[in-house]
């Protein structure tokens, strides 16, 4: 006989931000270096899996952990615990600052921070915190009953996170702030694994998971890519669908750093030195920004060194108007920091995928992308796989599914042949389908993608 | 799938007080060390045995329970500075129950004993709702009960006992000796060690007790055109071990890094690749990754089964009827086992998370795929076709909060008898490319097509290497690829390479994980210049 979970009803995962003032004043009381960061990451994390038509495993798990970093002069070292006790805790203060003390100098460290403002952020939806055991099991049930109705088999996942961050510095910061995260992918094959169809959905808030347009998105892109066809590789039109989309930028991330350029190892690199910041790259209708209150795409509007994250353009109208810069860099260089980004929300434009199928002659309809890897920092390009329905479209239509590809593509050479542009939509945008860092694009129908060879994988 | 590192993707340990205890039961031979290997802290196995009492009260038919501490550290450099110093400590319990055919997991940092009973029911509970909305069938392969393990990774020096000064000496003083090589404008190197204490107690009476020690060490050296219209580099970052100080030390990177630093700069004036067909001879510092995605990832049962659909995706080596004893992987010479006992290697451990011995099986026999990698539930799916009765160890959690399920185990290919080393194999290619070190790598979700660049890339003629080039990558199809094998070298050019951060699951976890490998020569593959 199974006993009753006790459960509070509305209960909110995470530390309360005095809770986590109180416990970051703790540590600090401990603390007797030159200057001490605390970073505080608490919550819990669902999920549900499922495959086979049948859920696999389902769990939780919720933790604490506090970071502790001193600094003595210029030398720094963290300690990273969960064990909360006055002991733990005092000895992890210790523990840090013995480290600090023999670490030799970092002479890029720049002192902490006092207090800052931070952009107001309400990025905690209760929809996705209270979300139970059993609803994330019937949402994976859906799915299962979606597949079975069209004899097809389910694989899916759930994954469910609320909790709380917070910092405070022996300088007097102090930052708090409470995020929820919800994704919900689902693949669909066909029992002898001739076609795969995949959906899914990524936000902060449970209610806009439409869990049964992801199982319906599913099952459909299954069934058009059955008898799937041959089509060679080459460079194609392609349209990409926002889940592809989401998968490539998430890799500018990595590329939007003013140091790298400067240095002369990165796309944003000027011959002869300096960065390309104020020259127009791409297409006039790129525009590219990070904003902490991004409706369903909320980041902690600081960062764990607590800074402040504001809204931010990084290319506006094709130009490229900012790259990162650490505090120790933009001292050297003489201008403002600007933190890296926390998510990526792109602008997008009137047409819609029907639109952008109609205006093709002969090219391809991508879903998702797989294994995307860094190929050359160079020239930002990237190699991947398409996944989960692929289209020939011709004469305005599709007109048959064909073969997986390999991509070797630029994505700056993508932002600079992009052709149109859809509805931003926030996307799953992990390989793993885990919630990530949110990002917002458009579908794109973009020009010469090169599609380099062929996959028999399905 | 080799994951980039995340913040969180380490949680960690210091040494808790185990008392050190009577000999271990069930050791593996080759592990010398097992005998003064620690057992459980009493305290650890009390709050162990309280989950387990309560999850079984809950109506779970199976269970097992995880105390585990992680302790992480890294130490990061860049040029003539420390670039961070930290180290994570993680401490908690998983819990893991079956009632009817499902699993339930729930796991905690909290330790005090009503929260643990809290999570013991939370995962009987978890499973019970979901054998309610979605009945399902688990069979358990039986597994010899352990009442007393004990096991430690062999090693000469805890790296948690030499002083962070002495790490960053060493790092220090490689970066110097690369800064020294006109045209380096940038070297960073970092180390990460990893002692993990985990006590595994199951409902069937096993209580395990194990401490892993793993470190990995790389270096990145780059090169800078001096009117910046071009970066090179060169990373040395295969070489993570289940070993301990000593091993980092008998790497001598001070000494080693002058030629990766010479082959950064010269990869700026080396001659692009001209794309076409090929012969390959690969290293084992690039060869290791080949074979851990086109092997390793596709002879994962799950994955044969559709387990892992929604993300890693399925394989190539399946339906398991047709391939088993029949799949032709590759030519009589190609030999691969699946480990969990090779020394020095990521994977090896005493038992699994399941409490099953470590052991050695083969997966491919002169070319002909034999066996696929295997946890307790997943042997009933295929011992009909197998004659296994018995599970071949591959339970895998990456920590207390983690749910074990099939993880790579060390995947090896086996060298030749012929004892041949990289520059024999070289001299028995006309025209070819010698790559060592991994570079870019990419594989599709059934590990049909696979691309994959490396460090450095050497031009073959007549058996000689001629010249360096550059920007290249081969683009394969994983039969065709292992069939055109051509030789295997020999013993004294075995290495192992290894990643700390194989992601597989979802949530994701990661892995780490050896692959063991000589030099090898493959004929006629397909070249790309990435430029």
């Amino acid at each position: 006989m199974i006993e009753p979970i006790v459960q509070l009803p509305n209960r909110r995962h995470g530390l309360s931000s005095e809770d986590s003032r109180a416990l970051s004043e703790r540590v600090l009381g401990f603390a007797t270096a030159d200057y001490t960061r605390v970073n505080i990451q608490s919550g819990t994390r669902g999920f549900t899996r499922t495959a086979m038509n049948r859920v696999t495993t389902a769990g939780t798990s919720d933790d604490v952990s506090v970071t502790i970093t001193s600094v003595f002069g210029k030398r720094t070292a963290s300690i990273e615990t969960n064990q909360l006790d006055d002991a733990s805790l005092g000895k992890a203060v210790r523990d840090a600052e013995a480290l600090a003390r023999i670490s030799p100098e970092n002479p890029e460290y720049v002192p902490e921070l006092g207090q800052q403002t931070f952009a107001e952020v309400n990025g905690y939806y209760d929809s996705t915190g209270n979300l139970s055991t059993e609803a994330r099991a019937r949402a994976g049930a859906l799915g299962i009953k979606a597949a079975e109705e069209a004899g097809a088999i389910a694989a899916g996942f759930i994954d469910v996170q609320a909790g709380a961050e917070a910092i405070a510095t022996s300088n007097g910061l102090f930052g708090y702030g409470a995020l929820t995260g919800v994704a919900s992918t689902l693949t669909v094959r066909t029992p002898d694994g001739s076609s795969s169809g995949w959906g899914g959905d990524e936000g902060a808030d449970w209610t806009t998971i439409e869990s049964e347009r992801i199982a319906a998105d599913a099952v459909q892109k299954c069934r058009d890519w059955r008898r799937k066809t041959s089509l060679e590789a080459g460079k194609y039109e392609v349209v990409l669908e926002p889940a592809a989309v989401a998968t490539l930028m998430g890799w500018m991330r990595f590329s939007l750093d003013a140091r790298q350029a400067d240095e002369g190892r990165s796309y944003f690199a000027k011959r002869g030195g300096g960065n390309m910041i104020g020259e127009k790259l791409f297409d006039s209708r790129i525009t590219l920004i990070s904003d902490p209150a991004a409706p369903n795409a909320e980041t902690l509007p600081f960062t764990s060194n607590g800074q402040p994250t504001p809204y931010r353009s990084w290319i506006e109208g094709g130009v490229m108007k900012n790259l990162s810069y650490s505090r120790f860099w933009a001292e050297r260089k003489q201008v403002a920091a600007v933190p890296g980004p926390a998510n990526l929300v792109m602008s997008g434009g009137s047409a819609t995928r029907d639109d952008m199928i109609k205006s093709i002659r002969r090219g391809v309809l991508i879903t998702r992308f797989w294994y995307v890897r860094m190929l050359n920092p160079r020239t930002i390009a990237v190699t991947g796989l398409t996944r989960d329905g692929t289209f020939l479209i011709e004469n305005g239509k599709i007109s048959r599914p064909v073969n997986n590809f390999r991509f070797n593509q630029s994505i700056a050479e993508l932002l600079q042949n992009v052709e149109m542009l859809g509805a931003p939509v926030r996307a799953a945008a992990t390989e793993g389908g885990s919630v990530g860092t949110p990002v917002v694009v458009p579908p794109l129908k973009v020009k010469e993608f090169f599609l380099s060879s062929v996959s028999d994988a399905i | 799938m080799k994951n980039k590192l995340g913040r969180r993707d380490f949680v960690k340990v210091t040494g808790a007080a185990m008392a050190a205890g009577a000999a271990g039961f069930n050791i593996p031979a080759a592990f010398s060390q097992a005998n003064s290997a620690p057992g459980p802290d009493a305290a650890e196995r009390e709050i162990a045995m309280l989950a387990l009492d309560a999850v079984k009260a809950a109506g779970a038919t199976y269970a097992d329970v995880r105390v585990s501490r992680h302790l992480f550290e890294a130490i990061g450099t860049r040029e003539r500075q420390i670039t961070n110093v930290t180290k994570n400590e993680s401490y908690g319990i998983g819990v893991r129950a079956l009632v009817g055919g499902s699993w339930g997991f729930a796991s905690t940092r909290d330790l005090a004993k009503d929260s643990v009973v809290r999570v013991a029911r939370e995962a009987a509970a978890i499973a019970a709702a979901n054998d309610k909305i979605a009945p399902t069938k688990t069979v358990l392969a039986p597994a010899r009960r352990v009442p007393d393990g004990r096991w430690i990774t062999p090693h000469e020096i805890d790296p948690f006992s030499v002083p962070v000064e002495q790490k960053a000496d060493l790092l220090f003083r490689t970066n110097e000796e690369a800064l020294k090589v006109k045209g380096v404008q940038f070297v960073s190197s970092r180390i990460f060690s990893v002692k993990e204490s985990r006590l595994l107690a199951t409902s069937e009476g096993s209580v395990i007790q194990q401490t892993f020690i793993r470190l990995a060490p790389s270096v990145e050296v780059t090169a800078v055109a001096a009117d910046a219209s071009d970066f090179q580099t060169r990373t040395q970052s295969a070489q993570a071990a289940a070993r301990g100080w000593e091993y980092v030390v008998g790497l001598s990177y001070p000494e080693n890094v002058l030629r990766w630093a010479e082959e950064a700069v010269m990869k700026l004036s080396a001659r692009p690749v001209e794309p076409g067909r090929w012969d390959l001879v690969l290293h084992p510092s690039h060869l290791w990754l080949t074979i851990h995605e086109s092997i390793g990832h596709p002879t994962e049962l799950d994955r044969a089964m559709g387990y892992e659909a929604n993300y890693a995706g399925t394989t190539f080596v399946a339906p398991p009827q047709n391939v088993l004893g029949k799949l032709r992987y590759g030519p009589e010479i190609m030999n691969v086992v699946g480990n969990r006992t090779e020394p020095g290697a990521c994977a090896t451990v005493g038992w699994d998370d399941e409490g099953v011995a470590a052991t050695e099986w083969p997966i491919i026999d002169k070319g002909i795929f034999v066996n696929y990698q295997t946890t307790r539930e997943m042997v009933d799916w295929i011992s009909p076709l197998t004659g296994v009765k018995e599970s071949l160890g591959c339970a895998y959690g990456e920590n207390w909060a983690s749910i074990p399920f099939a993880r790579m185990p060390n995947v090896s290919l086996k060298p030749g008898r012929e004892d041949l080393s990289v520059e024999d194999v070289i001299a028995q290619t006309r025209r070819g490319i010698y790559i060592e070190g991994d570079g870019s790598y990419s594989i599709d979700q059934q590990r049909y097509n696979f691309q994959f660049g490396g460090q450095v890339f050497w031009e073959i003629r007549d058996g000689k290497r001629v010249r360096m080039l550059r920007d290249a990558a081969y683009v394969g199809r994983t039969p065709e690829f292992w069939r055109s094998l051509a030789v295997v070298g020999g013993p004294s050019s075995y290495e192992l390479g290894a990643t700390f951060f194989d992601g597989k699951g979802q949530p994701t976890q990661s892995n780490a994980v050896s692959h063991g490998c000589p030099v090898a020569l493959f004929r006629n593959a397909n070249i790309i210049n990435t430029a």
